[in-house]
């Protein structure tokens, strides 16, 4: 497309502009986590100092931060790895077979997107709470309890995006492999499932992504055995006035592996979020 | 699907039957356990929610009497639930029509140039792979009346500082333009992500014809766009119906109520006050609401591609 230097010009300036206005806050945010103590609230801001690790330490250490994160690795992980072991062949499914209602629902899949958190999340705390009441068993302030809860919104997305993957793949593969003498499943996984194994692993990364940053679910079911990162973070609200250095290290902490993911997952980013619609 | 050998009638053994049996529905072999946990986890809570609300149930007390339609009658008949129904729509209308404009506007932008667009790509995907509490946290800095940013730019051009998430003129509006700071990159990358893959054809025969670049794109960017456009409307529709996770750091509701959300009422409702059933009761038309909306817009969706 020719276009006009002017017109370049003016494009040029406003992408900046909005490229600026995004990285100045993460930026500053995040350069404040570095920061002593003593400068954390200086204004105008001290964009110069000798950067110490001293935050990091204090919110993982001294404020036991650290067990958060663990918690917030064992519940994004566990339930990745729920959402693929059910969704993957779930999602191998709806793309071989044609059956009366598969359409429906994949359709329903997509819509459960909609569903607000809150619809689930309260009547998922009084469920706990009743079981437990009437037979001792807790899923209450367990990780498990929180993975199960966390396939409302991983499920259908693993199963979205993994038939993608499938359906280009050509049926003849595994049938060929299947006329060599291999059952369905043998084939499934000598011939289909090293292929599709990239997909697979874009799909947990990305998966892994919503888990970590899920706040919601999080602060109703968790409790002190498994309050996660977020929800560690949102507890520096009430000290904020006075901890931004602790809050924003907390705030890298939970940045940090999302960042360095997306930077590999940047094609899958856009289908991830549109449960691959458009493809 | 094709009828299998095994199915044709007469005389077969029952091993066959059983086998032609488990061959026409092998595709439940590999859905089912998905669907069972789905239905476990999505469709019973919210069967037990709606059961919920048509008793009167408190985390503490053991009674529970039947109540029919009182908890929804109550909730449509409150004015903490009304101001909270009324904030979420201003969330819903300038949060998803400010994150579009923009968010098209800087796809439409980013064609016009050729060197540094990765790189703008890159920034751009860094709001949303965020967590919305981080970036709630965040904005709260930067709007702080003493330390942040803002306000230290603000006095820079001789303005005092503003306490702007304390003042009910302002809260919400600035709640509405953090969330539109995070999720306009998002229809940044599905409106790019389309327009990547447009047709040369169309614009070639009307650029030929001297056609202005407006009705280029109203005549012919537009209409091809059009599903592309409807899943990002339809997305940040949904996120904008449910936010909770910036407003809870951000302001938690106030002041007076000004910035409550839906979310952010019903979850103080049971949780706060106790009063299950109720929340149950707003929750379920919280349901019915972005039901409604999300099924009118799949059908102008479904008229466009092909799902399934």
């Amino acid at each position: 497309m020719v276009v006009p230097v002017r017109e370049r010009a003016l494009s040029y300036a406003i992408l900046t502009a909005m490229a600026v206005l995004v990285l100045i806050p993460v930026l500053a945010g995040s350069l404040t986590a570095f920061k002593p103590q003593i400068i954390w609230i200086s204004s105008p801001p001290v964009w110069f100092f000798e950067p110490t690790l001293e935050n990091f330490e204090f919110v993982l250490i001294t404020r036991q931060n650290w067990l958060h994160l663990r918690n917030s690795l064992i519940i994004s992980i566990g339930s990745v790895v729920i959402a693929l072991v059910l969704g993957v062949p779930a999602a191998y499914g709806f793309a071989r077979f044609r059956f009366r209602g598969s359409k429906g629902l994949m359709q329903w899949l997509i819509s459960l997107r909609m569903i607000p958190p809150i619809v689930v999340g309260l009547p998922f705390y009084a469920m706990f709470l009743f079981l437990e009441r009437a037979t001792g068993l807790g899923l209450r302030d367990t990780h498990f309890g929180l993975i199960l809860t966390y396939q409302t919104f991983l499920l259908p997305l693993v199963i979205w995006m993994m038939r993608g993957y499938f359906v280009e793949l050509p049926a003849a593969m595994e049938e060929s492999a299947m006329v060599e003498g291999y059952t369905r499943i043998g084939a499934l996984r000598r011939v289909v499932l090293p292929v599709v194994w990239p997909g697979i692993v874009a799909t947990a990364l990305l998966n892994f992504i919503f888990a970590w940053n899920e706040f919601f679910l999080a602060l109703i079911l968790a409790g002190n055995n498994t309050s996660t990162l977020p929800m560690a973070a949102g507890t520096y609200v009430v000290r904020a006035r006075v901890e931004w250095g602790n809050l924003f290290a907390v705030n890298l902490i939970i940045m940090m592996p999302v960042i360095v993911l997306t930077i590999f997952l940047r094609q899958q980013l856009v289908k991830g979020l549109t449960f691959g619609i458009l493809e | 699907m094709k009828p299998d050998v095994a199915t044709q009638p007469g005389g077969q053994s029952l091993s066959r039957r059983v086998y032609s049996l488990t061959q026409r529905h092998r595709h439940w072999f590999f859905i089912g356990p998905a669907l069972l946990i789905l239905l476990t986890v999505v469709i019973y809570p919210i069967v037990f929610s709606t059961g919920v609300s048509l008793f009167r149930v408190t985390f503490a007390s053991t009674s529970r009497p039947f109540v029919g339609l009182q908890n929804f009658e109550r909730m449509l008949g409150n004015d903490d639930f009304l101001q909270s129904a009324y904030n979420t729509l201003y969330y819903v209308v300038f949060s998803v029509s400010g994150s579009f404009l923009l968010g098209f506007g800087a796809a439409l932008l980013i064609r016009r140039i050729s060197r540094g667009r990765n790189i703008l790509r890159l920034v751009l995907i860094i709001p949303i792979t965020m967590a919305p509490i981080v970036v709630g946290l965040m904005w709260n800095w930067m709007l702080d009346p003493l330390f942040g940013l803002i306000n230290w730019f603000l006095g820079l051009l001789g303005i005092p500082g503003q306490t702007l998430l304390a003042q009910a003129s302002t809260a919400r509006l600035m709640v509405v333009l953090v969330d539109i700071w995070q999720w306009y990159p998002l229809v940044f990358l599905i409106i790019e992500a389309g327009m990547a893959t447009l047709p040369r054809a169309p614009y070639e025969s009307a650029r030929l014809e001297g056609v202005s670049s407006w009705m280029i794109f109203r005549r012919i960017t537009l209409p091809l766009l059009r599903p592309v456009i409807l899943v990002a409307l339809l997305l940040r529709t949904v996120d904008a119906f449910r936010t909770f996770d910036i407003v809870r750091v951000m302001t938690d509701g106030g002041p007076a109520l000004t910035t409550e959300t839906l979310s952010l009422y019903l979850y103080r409702t049971a949780f706060t006050f106790n009063k299950l059933s109720r929340a149950a009761a707003g929750s379920i038309l919280m349901l019915l609401v972005i039901g409604l909306i999300s099924a009118m817009m799949f059908r102008f969706l479904y008229k466009d591609i092909e799902v399934g």
